[in-house]
């Protein structure tokens, strides 16, 4: 947790370039998570605070809480000198390990979100393409079927 | 752990799980490429060139396939619930919907203008709450709504045939569409 948060426009760019790079190589993996947050770093105390012998007590808080979303390459330890496994020494921290983190308040929600899934639909590449020929077929009839309901209800 | 069948139903149970626990709950989205050197991979390949006559394997696997698996974790309560694609056109639903699962998050109410404008023929299971919803609401509209569904199922193959049929006629339009209907 050395660095600080980044911009949400920041935080696309360096992603953008974690997923080419894992592409590029051709094998490893991005994890993302996305969590809400309720630690401030303005006060030393988290801002929703526990209420004791109320389990539904961060049901509804008063104000709508910012989210923060990690991305990092998963790679914790690094192999030992000789790519060995296991064993002693043979697994160290990896102080490289790439950490990114961005918080995104209530807001900007579903701009960032849009924004999101644009930047892993251009990145994650090695998913399997759709198949043009025999899917599109089936999924036209669902489809028309769904929001022709939809449209006139 | 748990992985569920469809996008629609992890969606779902996500939804209730942060609804439930807002606060400790978490998504976890991994993007995985696998490497195929590594000795897991070679491990499977040699078994099969043991059952099989290797010539297949020498084309199939040299491109890795990706996969993406979707987690809802909930240290309190331990509760995990997967889904796992490998699909490239799911990416984009699923994000809107690590969007939607987000509002839960933020304490936001449910999107309003979001929910329309994405895709809802994909939600199936969405838009079947909703129809339910009407339908309990008042149960006038059941025969209008079951009408207007079979003049869209009617809608995309009036429109079809016209496409087909230029297509075909050059060379025998009736021939052709028999061999398609056979694939």
């Amino acid at each position: 947790m050395a660095k600080e948060h980044l911009s949400n426009e920041a935080f696309f760019t360096q992603l953008t370039s974690l997923i080419e790079k894992t592409q590029q190589k051709g094998h490893g993996a991005v994890y993302l998570t996305q969590k809400r947050l309720t630690f401030d770093a303005s006060s030393t105390t988290t801002t929703a605070q526990k209420i004791a012998d109320d389990p539904l007590w961060d049901l509804n808080p008063p104000n709508p809480l910012p989210l923060i979303i990690r991305a990092t390459d998963g790679k914790s330890h690094k192999l030992g000198p000789e790519g060995t496994k296991g064993g002693k020494g043979g697994r160290t921290k990896n102080a490289d390990k790439v950490k990114l983190k961005t918080v995104v308040q209530p807001d900007d929600l579903d701009a960032f979100f849009a924004k999101y899934a644009e930047v892993c639909k251009a990145g994650m590449q090695s998913l399997k393409k759709r198949d043009r020929s025999k899917r599109k077929k089936a999924s036209k009839k669902k489809g028309g079927a769904g929001t022709g309901g939809d449209g006139k209800v | 752990m748990v992985y569920l069948a469809t996008p629609e139903d992890w969606q779902r149970q996500s939804s209730l799980l942060l609804q439930a626990r807002p606060t400790t709950a978490r998504i976890t989205t991994k993007y995985k490429i696998p490497n195929l050197e590594s000795s897991k991979y070679q491990k499977a390949l040699k078994r099969k060139r043991d059952t099989e006559t290797g010539e297949k394997d020498n084309a199939a696997p040299k491109v890795p396939k990706g996969s993406l698996v979707l987690k809802t974790y909930d240290p309190e309560s331990g509760v995990v619930l997967k889904f796992k694609t490998d699909k490239a056109a799911d990416v984009g639903r699923l994000i809107g919907g690590l969007g939607r699962l987000g509002r839960h998050m933020a304490a936001l109410p449910e999107s309003t203008e979001g929910e329309c404008t994405l895709p809802s023929a994909t939600w199936s299971q969405l838009t079947e709450f909703n129809k339910d919803a009407v339908m309990e609401d008042a149960g006038a509209p059941e025969p209008t709504t079951a009408d207007s569904s079979r003049t869209a199922k009617a809608g995309p193959s009036s429109d079809s045939k016209p496409q087909q049929a230029p297509a075909g006629s050059g060379s025998g339009g009736g021939g052709k569409k028999k061999k398609k209907g056979k694939k």
